[in-house]
């Protein structure tokens, strides 16, 4: 038992490689921080323009939305930050990273809220409509505000599969939390960096996976 | 009499079946027209068709003297002026009673925020819920939640109310409370059509009553005419089951 301990939550190692873990905990953060508004605001654009494109440019866009899906988040992000630079332009790798998987992340965001907005009887919009309120108005003070409510939980487990997606970001050299982890247990010889790194995304994620469990209780309006 | 509405030959077709046929029919100011007739003889489906909720096939909606505009701002316009209630409250469950009443005169007609509320409190007050504006629509009974509907409609100040069986999805003892509001929105001269399956009621509120039957308009007049005289066979049939 003791060699388990040793090999795998060895208290040198860890203390010794937490400076690292720390500063690649840092770059996950921020990766974090463009990818998840990133994906929140484009997919919220993709989902408002299938509801409101008329049906040939929705069929475009749906098509588009399920190849992004179906194209492996790991190769989309090695083309654009192997890719670009064989078309001048070189983005700085946190950036090259936070651009190729907010596209991968904004068409799962974009489903879910699609899903929402289809979520609310139509009886809803001809209420709004028959007193002379827009589309837009329609779709910002009525269906909106119901519909997100009714995808919240689904939303958020969106964003808990987007933070863990940024561990990717490891194969194209961005020294982020799972990165580092991987260069201390090359330093160490001993893998227990990387069970500190996962406690660090677990502190990361836990406030968020309680939240999703608090929301699932709640989501469902009354009728 | 000036005709606030008017029913022009309008005709409407659902997947090659006729729901309307050649409807002509007026509201005057202050009026208020009963539409009777069996489940799915059209009385929705005109109502429906007077703000373009539903597009009509043929013929023309004509509204405080003009033609019902097909789309954009003067639609939404005539729409204001021409406020619905539906059968199923169709209230926007997010919203307390007030945020109902409110939402239009902020968003559609542009007034500020101050007298958007108070046009929506002096709404809610004529259908006797000035007490019940914090209230959410699940927080509220089926009737207090009708009369929040109309409400809303009223809070635009419109020139006519488009009524479809207001009162059909209410529990019996509930349904007076709802009518009474009406009653008293005729004596203040709202001019209103109405979709009813309350033959009393119509009979007792309404200033002329026109009976529906597969989309047509058979019989149309005084409700002691209509009620107590009726001349065609459908008529007769319909209201000796009732």
């Amino acid at each position: 038992m003791s060699e388990f301990f040793q090999t795998f939550l060895n208290p040198g190692v860890m203390a010794e490689s937490s400076g690292l873990l720390l500063r690649g905990l840092w770059v996950t953060v921020q990766a974090c921080l463009i990818v998840v508004p990133g994906g929140l605001f484009f997919g919220a654009g993709l989902a408002l323009a299938q509801t409101l494109a008329p049906a040939w440019g929705a069929r475009s866009l749906s098509w588009g939305v399920d190849l992004i899906r179906a194209f492996p988040p790991l190769v989309l992000l090695v083309l654009i930050v192997h890719g670009l630079p064989f078309l001048g332009i070189e983005p700085p790798p946190l950036l090259g990273v936070g651009i190729a998987l907010t596209i991968n992340t904004s068409t799962y965001y974009g489903e879910i809220l699609r899903a929402g907005i289809l979520s609310i009887e139509p009886t809803q919009w001809e209420a709004a409509r028959s007193t002379g309120l827009g589309t837009m108005a329609t779709l910002r003070h009525v269906i909106l505000p119901q519909g997100v409510r009714n995808v919240l939980p689904d939303l958020a487990g969106n964003t808990l599969e987007a933070v863990k997606l940024t561990s990717l970001a490891s194969v194209v050299a961005l020294p982020d939390l799972l990165r580092m982890a991987r260069v201390a247990q090359g330093v160490h010889f001993n893998p227990s960096p990387l069970i500190l790194a996962a406690l660090l995304y677990l502190a990361l994620l836990w406030p968020l996976v309680r939240l999703i469990r608090r929301l699932g209780g709640r989501a469902v309006l009354p009728a | 009499m000036s005709a606030v509405l008017e029913l022009r030959g309008v005709g409407k077709t659902f997947a090659g079946v006729p729901a309307l046929r050649d409807i002509h029919l007026a509201v005057g100011t202050s009026e208020l027209v009963a539409l009777i007739g069996p489940s799915g003889s059209g009385k929705s489906t005109l109502l429906r068709c007077c703000n373009r909720l539903t597009e009509p096939d043929g013929g023309e909606v004509v509204f405080e003297g003009s033609p019902v505009p097909a789309g954009g701002a003067e639609l939404a316009s005539v729409r204001r002026r021409m406020g619905m209630v539906f059968q199923a409250f169709n209230l926007y469950p997010h919203l307390n009673a007030l945020e109902n009443a409110a939402l239009a005169p902020r968003r559609a007609a542009g007034l500020g925020q101050g007298e958007a509320e108070t046009a929506a409190r002096e709404a809610l007050e004529r259908v006797g819920l000035g007490d019940r504006t914090t209230a959410m629509p699940d927080e509220l009974s089926g009737g207090q939640q009708q009369r929040v509907a109309i409400a809303r409609a009223l809070a635009l100040r419109p020139r006519i109310l488009l009524l479809d069986e207001p009162t059909s999805a209410l529990d019996p003892e509930l349904v007076g409370s709802v009518l009474r509001v009406i009653r008293s929105l005729k004596e203040d001269g709202v001019a209103m059509l109405i979709a009813t399956h309350e033959i009393a009621f119509a009979r007792e509120a309404a200033d002329r009553i026109a009976f529906l039957a597969d989309g047509e308009i058979l019989e149309c007049g005084p409700p002691a005419e209509i009620l107590d005289r009726p001349k065609s066979e459908r008529l007769q049939s319909f209201l000796s089951r009732l």
